[in-house]
């Protein structure tokens, strides 16, 4: 038994000398983010605030809907959580764009950002609060809600985003654009538009429709559509039966790759006796723009590209 | 008392619940349509709107439920005569993580595939799932429980593997519905993938019967009495990919269905695979196609996945299993 | 031959896993986004060279040991309960404990998203410890046999795994999340994981270590352990408990890892022997490398993109278990 306990003993002495020494060194950490001297703005986000200084030159973006936001703003990012899609990507710059990946925006890699050295990071309030004490050791960080934002926070989050880089007055300008647009918009539709609405994602298996407290959703909703299904419930599997209840004037699909449900519905007289298919109102939407990207920019796109399939203009 | 008259009886009852639930699964659903009117649907020829709902979205899920809940129910009951295990399910056993591992990847690998392929891949998987899990039964000292930590152990592993590809595609929410076996978007093409491997699998099930009831008792005593047990092993084992994958390819892999119906059909009809394989088939099918009707009003009038009615049916039986399990050694 | 050799030295076996410990959690600080060599990870650690301290000691060191801690918790919780249900198949993840833990954690995840961070390890752990409770409940017999524990172990699991479908399909908001907890992944892990799981393991561990002689008894037979009357069904319970809480702490932690508590053991067995106070180290041990590989492999294989360790342990555990099982199944 001497043996043995001894044996245990050292196994634990080892341990706890390990966690000593690793303890002691990294107490010697001084966190950038806190010396605060000389000027600065103080940002609140999701999680606290965030003490910015200056013009952030060198800003990572965890979430795509941050990407349009400071792409909007006129910065280019220097890390940007890409999944490893550098298409998606530039299908939401808008062209080609030069960055380092840092990864999956489920799990980004805090080794990259940290050796990208940047002075601002805009995380998403549900995917990384668990890495915000580390992302906020790093640089100055803002956390926002990007996947469950409704259309105002999206709003709210670009003027949080601008203030952060110090671009209020480019922001305020961006909004106001932002406004006329979606004014204009609106202004296409005829008075008294009664006609329901309703996007819906094709899936292998499954037809998932967008209700009215979806991102896509309040966008119609906002461009002044009545809404096809009003829910608080975000997003709901329906069958070719509900589908036909619903029936709405205008049904935007977006498909997944390759053979997707819809292919087979339609065979079915069901889906050819829909208002929609009657009327040739059913339309694609590009499942990226219409229910990833979210943000500013990709909400004007998008309701550029609903009201132009809509009413041709 | 009269066993066999028993069985008669039992036999009527549950056909008349069939048909009734046959009726039920027609006329529940989103929109209203009674009883009546389904009936008269599926006799007169009116073209109304009724009509077509009925003939090309809820008679084929029906006849889904019916044919899948047969196949699972026929392929546990196989297994567990065949493994002497009253544990085997094909979900127990690996079978139907298999198989959903192999029709994930072809998802997400070869999207353009439609369902006539999905099965080629369900079997594939199901045979791995399940040739790995059975590898095992065979060697001596394989208790019950033995087994069943190694179908759990391989079902585990499957279903890591799923996760990743899940995880690493970013497209979780597409599958997971189908994940846990859903037949609400079952057509006529989906029925007419499954109904040959029913066919042929309960057929074939039926006439090998009674050899199947001497593996039930044993390999000694059945090699003793003549039968030569590695081929019946053998045609059992492909009847049960069979009936197992073409159910998982077509509607996911719907667990407990496997597990219940041979146990309850074994009470009520005893030992006797001639009677036992046919009742289960039909009990089986019976339970999906309640099982079914009580899926749509979880979250009345949007669908559900009828695997969740199955696992909490299915759950607390699995309980008692357990714990008679251990009342019986 | 050359396995009794090993069983004659166990205690050789345990240093040299220790040792092979040591060079893995250096190895392993080495890989992520940048390579860093051996030596040079020495160097820093040390404070001899400074170069790359800072990555080392902001991201990959606090990874490194709670690697460490948790697969020798998941490791060591594995073999006693391997030892209390006498079947060398049972783990902390057959008999469902995993699968309640996840099963909390996922309702933490899905309906209150915007609780404070702390409150998903403590759901995980209380779902773990309910598993267990339930465990007991339903094998109500004190004396109950062990495989009993299993089956009901694998029926309360399939129960978890039924209610964590019906959540994931009823409230689809942030599924990627819940499954990548699910799965296991050592991502964003740092010293507050340690702090937390470092408590648990100062005080469950000594206490198997010091019954774990008495665990030997329990292989012998129920007959023999009978005649102990109570005090062996006490022992068991206490027993379980202990693994419960060792593994429900790990995975509160670091998310339903797999497969370490049924290979760790598996291999402690094959090369220190059956005898408790060997087998338990040894499958800490075993249980720390493992998901050091694990988590290395993953930060490694195609960075930036991380894979959840989970799913290396999967991939990895899963075939060598059942190559193991083969063994055994030879033997005989």
């Amino acid at each position: 038994m001497l043996t043995y306990s001894r044996k245990l003993y050292v196994l634990f002495g080892i341990l706890a000398v390990i966690l000593i020494i690793a303890s002691g060194c990294s107490t010697g950490q001084k966190e950038n983010s806190e010396t605060s001297q000389g000027e600065g703005r103080e940002i609140k986000h999701e999680l606290g605030t965030a003490h910015v200084k200056g013009t952030p030159k060198r800003v990572v973006v965890l979430e795509l809907s941050f990407l349009d936001a400071v792409t909007k703003l006129g910065v280019k990012p220097v890390g940007i959580a890409d999944d490893k899609k550098k298409n998606m990507i530039e299908k939401l710059v808008g062209g080609p764009i030069e960055y380092t990946s840092v990864g999956t925006r489920s799990e980004p890699n805090l080794e990259i950002i940290s050796s990208l050295q940047p002075d601002l990071i805009i995380a998403d309030a549900e995917r990384h609060k668990n890495v915000y004490r580390d992302l906020k050791e790093i640089a100055p960080t803002v956390v926002l809600k990007s996947r469950e934002a409704t259309y105002q926070e999206t709003i709210d989050g670009f003027q949080t985003i601008a203030k952060a880089l110090n671009k209020e007055k480019v922001g305020k300008q961006g909004l106001a654009e932002h406004q006329k647009q979606m004014d204009g918009l609106k202004s296409k539709l005829p008075k008294n538009e009664k006609r329901t609405i309703l996007l819906g994602v094709a899936r292998t298996d499954s037809f998932n429709i967008h209700t009215s407290s979806s991102y896509d959703g309040e966008i119609m909703e906002e461009l002044g559509f009545k809404h096809a299904v009003q829910s608080k419930e975000a997003y709901k599997d329906v069958s070719l039966e509900q589908l036909s209840e619903i029936n709405p004037d205008f049904l935007f699909i977006s498909s997944n790759e390759g053979h997707t449900i819809v292919d087979d519905w339609k065979n079915n007289p069901i889906w050819k006796n829909l208002k929609s298919v009657k009327n040739g109102q059913v339309y694609e939407a590009d499942r990226d723009l219409w229910t990833r990207f979210r943000g500013i920019s990709s909400s004007e796109k998008l309701s550029k590209d609903l009201i132009q399939k809509v009413y041709g203009k | 008392m009269n066993v066999s008259g028993n069985r008669f009886v039992i036999f009527i009852t549950a056909f008349i619940l069939f048909i009734a639930g046959i009726g039920l699964n027609l006329s529940v659903g989103a929109s209203h349509i009674s009883f009546a009117a389904a009936l008269k649907s599926l006799v007169v020829l009116d073209h109304s709107k009724e009509q077509l709902i009925i003939t090309t979205l809820r008679l084929p899920r029906t006849l889904i439920a019916v044919f899948v809940g047969a196949n699972l129910a026929v392929a546990g009951a196989l297994m567990q005569a065949m493994s002497r295990n009253p544990l085997a399910s094909p979900q127990l056993f690996g079978v139907n993580a298999g198989a959903s591992l192999a029709v994930v990847a072809s998802i997400v690998l070869f999207p353009h595939l439609n369902a006539f392929s999905s099965v080629g891949f369900a079997l594939i998987g199901a045979a791995t799932g399940g040739f790995i899990v059975y590898s095992f039964s065979s060697s001596g000292g394989m208790t019950p429980v033995k087994l069943a930590l190694i179908g759990m152990a391989v079902h585990l592993f499957l279903s890591s593997f799923t996760q990743g590809i899940i995880i690493l595609n970013e497209s979780a929410g597409d599958v997971l519905y189908w994940m846990t076996g859903a037949i609400d978007g079952s057509n006529w093409q989906d029925v007419s993938v499954v109904l040959p491997f029913t066919i042929i699998g309960i057929g074939l099930a039926v006439i090998f019967s009674g050899a199947v009831s001497i593996l039930g008792l044993g390999d000694e005593t059945a090699k003793g009495l003549g039968q030569n047990t590695k081929g019946i092993k053998a045609l059992v084992s492909i009847l049960i990919l069979i009936l197992a994958g073409s159910s998982v390819a077509v509607a996911g892999p719907i667990g407990f269905v496997g597990l219940m119906v041979p146990h309850i059909v074994r009470k009520l009809a005893g030992e006797n695979y001639k009677f036992v394989i046919p009742f289960t088939a039909l009990f089986g099918a019976l339970l999906l196609v309640y099982a079914d009707v009580l899926a749509r009003f979880i979250a009345f009038p949007y669908e559900s996945p009828v695997g969740i009615v199955t696992a909490v049916l299915g759950t607390p039986f699995f309980l008692y299993l357990a714990r008679k399990e251990r009342n019986s050694r | 031959m050359k396995k009794s050799l090993h069983i004659k030295h166990p205690y050789m076996m345990i240093i040299f896993l220790f040792l092979v410990m040591i060079a893995c959690v250096i190895i392993s600080m080495g890989y992520g986004a940048l390579y860093i060599a051996p030596g040079d990870v020495l160097k820093n650690l040390f404070g001899i060279s400074g170069e790359y301290q800072f990555i080392i000691q902001k991201y990959r060191l606090a990874r490194v040991i709670l690697a460490v801690l948790a697969g020798a918790g998941l490791g060591v919780s594995g073999a006693i309960l391997q030892g209390v249900i006498r079947n060398p198949l049972a783990s902390p993840d057959v008999i469902g404990i995993t699968k309640g833990a996840s099963l909390a954690a996922m309702v933490v995840i899905l309906i209150f998203p915007a609780v404070p961070l702390i409150v998903l390890p403590l759901s995980a752990f209380a779902g773990a410890g309910l598993v267990a409770v339930l465990l007991i409940i339903f094998v109500r017999k004190k004396n109950a046999r062990p495989s009993t524990i299993a089956l009901v172990g694998i029926a309360l699991g399939s129960v978890c795994h039924a209610g964590m479908q019906y959540m994931m399909v009823k409230f689809p908001g942030d599924v990627n999340a819940a499954l990548i907890w699910v799965t296991g992944s050592l991502w964003g892990r740092n010293w507050d994981e340690i702090k937390l799981l470092a408590p648990w393991l100062m005080i469950f561990l000594p206490i198997l270590f010091f019954l774990a002689s008495k665990l030997d008894l329990m292989s012998l037979g129920d007959e023999l352990v009978d005649g102990l009357g109570e005090r062996s069904a006490r022992l068991r319970f206490i027993l379980i408990f202990a693994a419960v809480g060792l593994a429900g702490s790990c995975v509160a932690v670091v998310g339903s890892i797999g497969f370490i508590g049924l290979i760790a053991p598996h291999i402690a067995r094959r090369l220190v022997g059956t005898k408790s106070k060997h087998l338990l180290p040894a499958s800490g041990l075993a249980g720390s490398i493992i998901l050091l590989a694990s988590d290395t492999l993953g930060r490694g294989l195609m960075p930036p993109v991380e894979i959840p360790a989970g799913i290396l342990t999967a991939i990895l555990g899963a075939p060598y278990f059942l190559y193991l099982l083969k063994q055994e199944a030879r033997k005989k």
